[in-house]
């Protein structure tokens, strides 16, 4: 049997991987802050013996869409989204740090500030605490956390903290298992004081639906197309051993 | 099977968790006290299905991997605790708690319920109790049977005028409670909350003073779901659930041709 009919089904399953991608894409169009996953595929050369006749595709994920979702009004103090760019640093499940622009932020019964996600949002010197309990919070374009104790006089806030907001370069940027983005080359997120809060609001997700949609025909229609050449590869066969029965 | 079924299956799950979220919502929007929820969705974990970095040859790295993800999730539905509009009614049973805090309600099986629903009505014994279940005010207040008028005033203090006399008696103090975070309490229905581990301990204190709201006599609070809101909110839930369905019925069609073809 042909070679060729191994490069049809290697790209039929990367069509199948393809549509994966578009897949979770759509799943998470609701998903606040959530980054669009691309997809592309590349050829990968069959190397060994005889002639490198022989090209597979591969699918890869080579980044995620950048791109600001579209801004939601909530009119809850605690929801905050990011102008432009930049991100939240927050501590992810090992201790390290990760970014996300996930801004639905709250108190956990130790006053520890968490994002929607549960993870611990990190200023300049770890987690933020406030003291408990709290009657009002403010969220400033900066990233500080101002929260008035109960009890105290209408003018009686008090800072706890400030969001560290980063800005690193996104090229850089890799999307981890757990959805945080993560720069592999260097695990430091320095304050950028040129980010910017706004509270009251939530970033929504950025996954275009429509091509999302047009992206997943795209790769069925490829599917079918790989189907067809499995199929050309089986009649070769059958032509092939018709040939012997003579 | 493949992996995009289930994935989109995640995405079906969770915008008929979203839709059953604000129809509950919508259903609740003349509900005195109700507060709104919000469907909090989040990505799934991520599959690597090729590491980036591998070795593509023995000179060569991949430039880049392919991780997949599984899916979405509703991982919270969050109440959101914004004060719901005035609404005034002229009633002198009627009153609502403007700013931070809750009315405690005396449940029959010994617990303390928190409500924001400030219709009160008296029972048999003049004791003021809840609307529906007839659940009594903690701490009780009780109003003689010769009163004329009540006063609550906005620090909580009660008072009536009884029949033939010209001073107030003071006859209870309604007490209010607030919470650390309330968006953990957990609802039992009946406009009633229970704490739980999450909103922390009830922090217990007298309405106007040390950050706790005020009471307003003569107003209900109204739900403060805003139906514009919901209702674009469900569009979106509705449109999204159908590009789902629609990735599975690809899929269908991708493994049917498969299966036919070959």
């Amino acid at each position: 049997m042909d070679n060729f009919l191994y490069l049809a089904a290697s790209g039929a399953t990367q069509n199948m991987n393809a549509l994966g991608v578009h897949a979770n894409n759509l799943a998470n169009a609701k998903s606040d802050a959530f980054k669009a996953d691309m997809h592309q595929a590349r050829s990968m050369q069959a190397y060994g013996e005889g002639l490198p006749t022989r090209v597979f595709a591969m699918e890869e994920r080579p980044a995620s869409n950048f791109d600001s979702g579209a801004l939601k009004t909530t009119g809850r103090a605690m929801d905050v989204a990011i102008k432009g760019q930049g991100w939240l640093v927050v501590q992810d499940g090992n201790g390290g740090e990760g970014l996300t622009r996930a801004g639905a932020l709250r108190f956990d019964e130790t006053g520890m500030l968490l994002n929607n996600q549960g993870r611990p949002v990190l200023g300049e010197a770890g987690p933020i605490f406030a003291p408990l309990p709290i009657e009002k919070v403010e969220i400033a374009v900066d990233g500080m956390v101002t929260v008035r104790p109960q009890g105290a006089p209408a003018d009686g806030f008090e800072e706890v903290g400030q969001l560290r907001l980063s800005n690193p370069e996104v090229a850089n940027l890799t999307k981890g298992e757990d959805g945080l983005f993560r720069d592999l080359d260097n695990d430091n997120y320095p304050t950028d004081i040129t980010v910017q809060l706004q509270s009251g609001t939530l970033e929504g997700s950025n996954v275009n639906p429509v091509e999302e949609m047009v992206g997943m025909l795209a790769a069925q229609r490829q599917f079918d197309m790989q189907i067809k050449l499995m199929k050309t590869a089986e009649e070769n066969d059958q032509a092939g051993s018709r040939m012997m029965d003579v | 099977m493949h992996s995009a079924l289930w994935i989109s299956k995640t995405g079906l799950d969770a915008q008929q968790t979203d839709i059953a979220n604000i129809s509950n919502n919508l259903a609740n929007a003349s509900t005195v006290g109700f507060k709104k929820s919000r469907a909090v969705f989040e990505d799934l974990l991520y599959q690597t299905v090729n590491q980036a970095g591998g070795i593509s040859s023995q000179e060569t790295k991949m430039p880049a991997g392919l991780t997949l993800g599984a899916g979405t999730k509703v991982t919270a539905t969050q109440r959101v605790f914004t004060q719901g509009t005035v609404q005034s009614t002229d009633n002198s049973l009627d009153m609502m708690v403007d700013g931070a805090g809750f009315f405690q309600i005396q449940l029959p099986d010994g617990n303390i319920g928190y409500t924001r629903n400030g219709q009160f009505a008296l029972d048999e014994e003049g004791q003021l109790v809840t609307p529906g279940s007839g659940y009594l005010l903690d701490p009780g207040i009780a109003v003689p049977d010769n009163a004329q008028s009540i006063t609550v005033s906005t620090d909580g203090e009660v008072s009536v005028r009884l029949n033939g006399e010209t001073e107030n008696q003071v006859v209870g103090q309604i007490e209010i409670a607030n919470f650390i975070n309330p968006t953990g309490l957990e609802p039992i229905g009946q406009n009633l909350y229970l704490q739980t581990g999450a909103s922390g301990d009830a922090v217990i204190g007298t309405p106007g003073l040390d950050g706790m709201g005020s009471i307003l006599q003569g107003a209900l609070e109204s739900s403060n779901v805003n139906v514009t809101e919901e209702l674009v909110n469900m569009i979106e839930s509705q449109r999204v659930y159908e590009m789902n369905s629609k990735v599975i019925s690809t899929v269908d069609e991708m493994l049917s041709n498969l299966n036919q073809q070959l």
